[in-house]
């Protein structure tokens, strides 16, 4: 089933694993930055659709 | 600091609202009209402005862009006010975005069916239109960051991120594909031929699935969904790994529409790699919107909203599930070019977009009418007959997809074509096109019964056009704490957030397209190809006219099965001055890469004005206007004219003397059939549309080689 990605590809490899480690790349900054994320900050985005004309809701966090 | 008092803008939403149920119905009931023209010519109405291969982009480009792209400006100006606790920047440029945008549609309502087209698939509109959405489009994305700039929340729900993906994303998207060179107030030719022409239109028409049907609808999941079950998001930490995941990996899946064509093999391969990597982020997407129910299970026994949300995220789910099935090779080979494709992208269409919409409509109008929904046993049955509508409709497509992809593909045991002649597959699944018409008919009835529902509680109620709310405002940047992670940064910061979306875009766009653009080993030159004859070119111009590339391709791919039936497989090279490509990407009808001199003139004459004398039983509509209908030959200085810009090699002055060749090769045409007892004059339509059938494919036939 995965013949095709490498016979295909004579050559050409370069482009695919370019393409696999910039993606790995970027997978992996992400995580990162999810990582680094606060539960506190979390919790308050994910309640932002719930409190359209909530007042009291302080405006920094 | 005391509250601000400010008014959410709900008129601008009603609007979208009505325009989205107005157009729905439109692009639907055309949808069907196509459909029963598969299986009952007359339905054709005997007049050029109705044949199907007009008809069938005002459908997608109804659907598309008038039923969904409304019910996207409808829920990101819900949902983008009360995320940002403001207004809408201006009124004005509201204003301007909603009739901007239905005068657009009007253009496309009238443009397609006269035959104005530049036969790129979704993006079929003309040059002035494309200027029109640019601008409208432009002025949108104003709108959003203008009220995105005054908000009084510091940080960007998830919801508006995957706004602004699909803002410049979109952007991007339609002014490549729309690179083109005018000769005429209505007519332009693509700057890009053959392959280039396919990578690019694909890369776009695949990306317009992704950012047009896909991400705003996931925004608008984000934030409707959490309201209707009143409880926040599953995962938030999901919700921002699929995005990023989703928007990287989406741009590069597009050459799994070109699989087997003359693309270089690489950037297919690479789009399939990327197409089965989709299914982790798309998934993504799916788990975090059902698993948000969890725990609220019996509200959706109750809840027709909920219903329509669980099942229009299960049809998400099913159809990227399909999708990157359907770019593996092996299972390409049978679908590409059958129904298989049609009833993927409505479950898509039906069951993601469609219910979605509804979903939001029924949500959103009761409450900026302040009022209940006028009946809740209508809006059931509603879901009922919807979902049944979509089974009848998508089931019936599979199964002919099925039979008609195998079908093409059997050989005897002698080793021969078990069904040489096409018509006969096409034979087969007619059955199987009318129970789909009904399908397509009880979902366009769920929508009726759906305007009625609607209407009657917005007349049960009274629009609060302008409702009040109060927000702390922001405070002042330098007393806010230094953040405590980039991405938090980030989700404060709109235009950083926008440049790193277009940066995330580009990477794909730039490794697939920037090889085949410019390193010409990537498109083999064959020496016998030569640009259209004067006549040939008017002929290719009223094939893409009539669109006849929504029903028949031109590419033969490299199987024993497509070469034994159709001839030698296809070829980059050949393609080299084909502004626009027309590999078309379904075969209602057979391919037609090498239909050049298989047939005599009197044939083509006698099939395009009554296809069934020469094929009994063929679902293909009458052309006979072909045949009265003069040839402008004024436009033949101008086209050779563009074409020469774009690099077609005619000689310097050579426009003068074209309408000369041309009448030479027309009278000789007329003359032949003349020889089969057909008398007419030189100067039709059908003589330069059987010129370029005549031609197509006959290059490669005069001279097999290829020079690197």
């Amino acid at each position: 089933m995965f013949k095709q990605f490498t016979e295909d590809v004579s050559g050409n490899q370069v482009y695919l694993l370019s393409a696999l480690g910039i993606f790995l790349l970027f997978f992996i900054v992400v995580t990162i930055l999810l990582i680094r994320l606060r539960k506190q900050h979390i919790d308050h985005m994910s309640a932002l659709p719930l409190q359209d004309s909530d007042i009291n809701s302080p405006n920094i966090l | 600091m005391q509250p601000e008092k400010f008014y959410y803008d709900n008129k601008i939403v009603r609007n979208f609202g009505i325009a989205t149920v107005v157009w729905g119905i439109i692009g639907m009931t055309v949808g069907l009209i196509i459909a029963m023209q598969l299986y009952h010519p007359a339905m054709n109405m005997g007049n050029q402005y109705t044949t199907f291969g007009r008809i069938r982009p005002l459908h997608t480009n109804a659907v598309i862009f008038a039923f969904v792209g409304n019910a996207i400006f409808m829920g990101v100006y819900y949902s983008l006010q009360r995320l940002l606790k403001a207004r809408m920047f201006s009124d004005t440029l509201s204003w301007i975005h909603f009739w901007g945008w239905q005068l657009i549609i009007i253009g496309a309502v009238i443009t397609l069916p006269l035959g104005l087209t530049t036969s790129h698939e979704y993006a079929e509109l003309e040059w002035p239109i494309d200027i029109a959405i640019t601008i409208i489009w432009l002025v949108f994305g104003f709108n959003m960051f203008g009220t995105i700039f005054k908000r009084r929340e510091r940080h960007l729900y998830v919801a508006i991120w995957f706004y602004i993906a699909t803002f410049v994303t979109v952007a991007v998207l339609h002014i490549v594909n729309s690179v083109e060179l005018p000769v005429s107030a209505w007519k332009s030719y693509y700057v890009f031929a053959g392959v280039q022409d396919a990578l690019v239109q694909w890369w776009y028409g695949h990306n317009a699935v992704a950012f047009f049907l896909t991400t705003p609808y996931l925004g608008m999941m984000y934030y409707f969904l959490p309201k209707m079950a009143n409880r926040p998001i599953y995962s938030y930490k999901l919700s921002i790994l699929h995005f990023w995941a989703l928007i990287f990996i989406y741009i590069w899946a597009g050459p799994h529409h070109l699989l087997y064509t003359p693309l270089p093999g690489w950037a297919q391969s690479l789009g399939v790699a990327f197409s089965i990597m989709l299914i982790a982020p798309s998934w993504g997407g799916m788990i975090n919107g059902l698993l948000t129910l969890r725990g609220a299970w019996d509200k959706v026994r109750d809840d027709v909203v909920l219903k329509f949300m669980v099942v229009g995220l299960t049809a998400y789910g099913m159809a990227t599930f399909e999708g990157p099935m359907l770019a593996l090779k092996q299972i390409n080979a049978v679908a590409h070019f059958t129904d298989w494709i049609i009833a993927h992208v409505h479950v898509g269409a039906l069951g993601w977009n469609g219910f979605l919409t509804f979903a939001i409509l029924y949500w959103l109008i009761p409450r900026i009418y302040k009022t209940e929904l006028f009946s809740k046993k209508l809006a059931s049955f509603h879901f009922w007959i919807g979902t049944l509508g979509i089974l009848f409709y998508v089931v019936p497509m599979y199964w002919s997809g099925f039979t008609q992809g195998l079908m093409l593909k059997e050989f005897t045991p002698e080793g021969m074509l078990k069904y040489p002649n096409f018509l006969e597959t096409t034979l087969r699944i007619l059955p199987m096109h009318v129970m789909r018409s009904i399908g397509g008919g009880m979902y366009l009835f769920g929508v009726l019964v759906m305007t009625y529902n609607l209407t009657r509680t917005m007349l049960q109620g009274k629009l609060v056009a302008n409702e009040a709310a109060q927000a702390m405002p922001l405070e002042p940047i330098d007393s806010v704490a230094k953040e405590s992670s980039w991405h938090r940064t980030l989700e404060r910061k709109p235009i950083q957030l926008m440049v790193a979306a277009l940066l995330v875009i580009l990477v794909g766009t730039f490794v697939e397209l920037m090889p085949t653009m410019t390193i010409s080993s990537n498109v083999p030159t064959i020496a016998s190809v030569k640009p259209y004859t004067p006549l040939e070119l008017q002929g290719r111009d009223l094939y893409i006219r009539e669109g006849c590339s929504n029903c028949h391709s031109q590419t033969i791919r490299p199987f024993r099965s497509e070469t034994e039936r159709y001839g030698e497989y296809s070829k980059a090279g050949e393609f080299v001055y084909d502004h626009p490509f027309l590999w078309g990407s379904k075969r209602t009808g057979p391919d037609l890469a090498r239909i050049g001199g298989k047939y005599g003139n009197a044939w083509h004459y006698n099939h395009l004005m009554d296809p069934r004398l020469m094929s009994p039983g063929s679902i293909m509509p009458n052309y006979d206007w072909l045949l009265t209908q003069t040839l402008d030959t004024t436009s033949t200085i101008p086209k050779i004219n563009a074409m020469r810009k774009l690099g077609v090699p005619y000689a310097v002055g050579y426009e003068k003397v074209a309408n000369r060749d041309l009448d030479k090769q027309a009278q000789g045409i007329a003359d032949n059939l003349y020889l089969d007892h057909i008398k007419v004059a030189s100067n039709k339509e059908i003589i330069a549309i059987i010129a370029y059938l005549q031609r197509m494919g006959t290059d490669i036939k005069a001279s097999k080689t290829i020079t690197k």
